[in-house]
């Protein structure tokens, strides 16, 4: 195993971490809603992100899908689906140090609040 | 147009200025931290000049409009004209833009994950074919949409080549002995789509009723089209496994 895919298996990035996956997971919230989409509405954009990554060759979607099997039997054994797949794409830009750990943290904080302002 | 939405008191019903008020579909009515990863992700890598935020947009329209209906379409073309099946078998990509799919959008020459050379893989009265990509997900995405999540999943992917009659066994079908199945393991440099053979019982139906019967499943091979069957079941998650044999030499079944 390469230097590099060690330190993607070696635990996920801590801002991942917080993330409140067994109550955010789509399987589990849109029942709740009564919601019948097999996929969350933010996959597409997901997917539009991954082509983008892919065709810049940032991330090539090959090496993408075998990280993301890896880590789904791994440290994200408990996400599927489409979660899986953003977790495992944000887990390799952190890691390779595309995005840093302030930078998301503070993102997310951003997002966060400019959703559910008033 | 203007959206002057009270969202306190708002009841999610919309009238379509045909008379009638239609209840609009249930949303989830929270921000999950999932929703709020992806904005970020993507408002950063725009941000850090990985792509550009045209470049997301047009990738966007490109996934949102795909879907199976295209797939359904060639395939009830392909029933009801003999002329227009031998082109869907000799020159796949080219009878797809007959029916409005280009598989060089979005950008020209496709995308980085659809390669754009396709097989269509004809099943007879006694051949069955199913597909699968056990090297990751390649997928016939312009006519077939996106792939269903067990397609992606080690358990499909790792045990279909190896027992294909008993996971095909637990999609419900189940073939006799005497027809032939053969797998197909799409890879990187060519897509694969079965042409499911026309059920009996549709004499007459028009390529619209024709199409309804042809699902996704149907033309990745684990479900057959019949008539009234016109969605495709739906399947639970199972995490990879593997047959374990036990006293008697049956297998353990979840």
């Amino acid at each position: 195993m390469t230097a590099s895919a060690a330190s993607l298996d070696d635990a996920p990035a801590p801002v991942l971490q917080e993330l409140r996956a067994d109550e955010h997971a789509w399987a589990n919230i849109a029942p709740r809603y009564g919601v019948t989409n097999p996929e969350p509405p933010w996959k597409v954009s997901l997917t539009a992100t991954l082509e983008c990554l892919s065709a810049g060759e940032t991330l090539p979607s090959l090496e993408r899908r075998h990280i993301e099997d890896r880590l789904g039997e791994t440290i994200f054994r408990d996400l599927s689906g489409a979660e899986l797949q953003l977790v495992t794409l944000a887990q390799i830009l952190l890691k390779r140090g595309v995005l840093s750990e302030q930078d998301l943290a503070e993102r997310l904080r951003a997002v966060r609040a400019r959703l559910e302002a008033e | 147009m203007s959206h002057d939405h009270d969202h306190d008191d708002h009841d999610h019903d919309h009238d379509h200025g045909d008379g009638h008020v239609h209840p609009a579909a249930p949303m989830v009515e929270e921000i999950t931290d999932f929703e709020v990863l992806e904005i970020a992700v993507c408002e950063l890598a725009i941000e850090k000049g990985l792509f550009t935020a045209e470049d997301h947009r047009r990738f966007t329209e490109w996934a949102e409009q795909i879907g199976p209906a295209a797939g359904s379409r060639l395939v009830a073309k392909a029933w009801t004209d003999p002329a227009y099946k031998a082109r869907v078998l000799s020159d796949p990509v080219g009878a797809c833009k007959e029916i409005g799919i280009d598989w060089a959008e979005p950008t020209g020459s496709g995308t980085p994950s659809d390669y754009m050379n396709l097989r269509v893989l004809e099943d007879t009265p006694t051949l069955h074919h199913v597909i699968v990509c056990t090297l990751c997900s390649c997928y016939p995405r312009p006519l077939l949409g996106h792939s269903p999540y067990w397609y992606r999943s080690p358990n499909y992917r790792r045990r279909l080549i190896r027992w294909p009659r008993q996971v095909l066994a637990e999609f419900g079908l189940v073939l006799p002995p005497e027809v032939e199945v053969r797998v197909e393991d799409s890879n990187q440099k060519c897509r694969f789509m079965v042409l499911p053979v026309r059920p009996e019982g549709t004499d007459g139906w028009t390529e619209e009723q024709l199409a309804e019967i042809v699902t996704r499943d149907t033309m990745i091979g684990v479900a057959l089209p019949r008539p009234g069957r016109t969605a495709d079941d739906v399947r639970p998650v199972h995490k990879a496994r593997r047959p374990v044999p036990h006293e008697g030499g049956a297998e353990a079944h979840p």
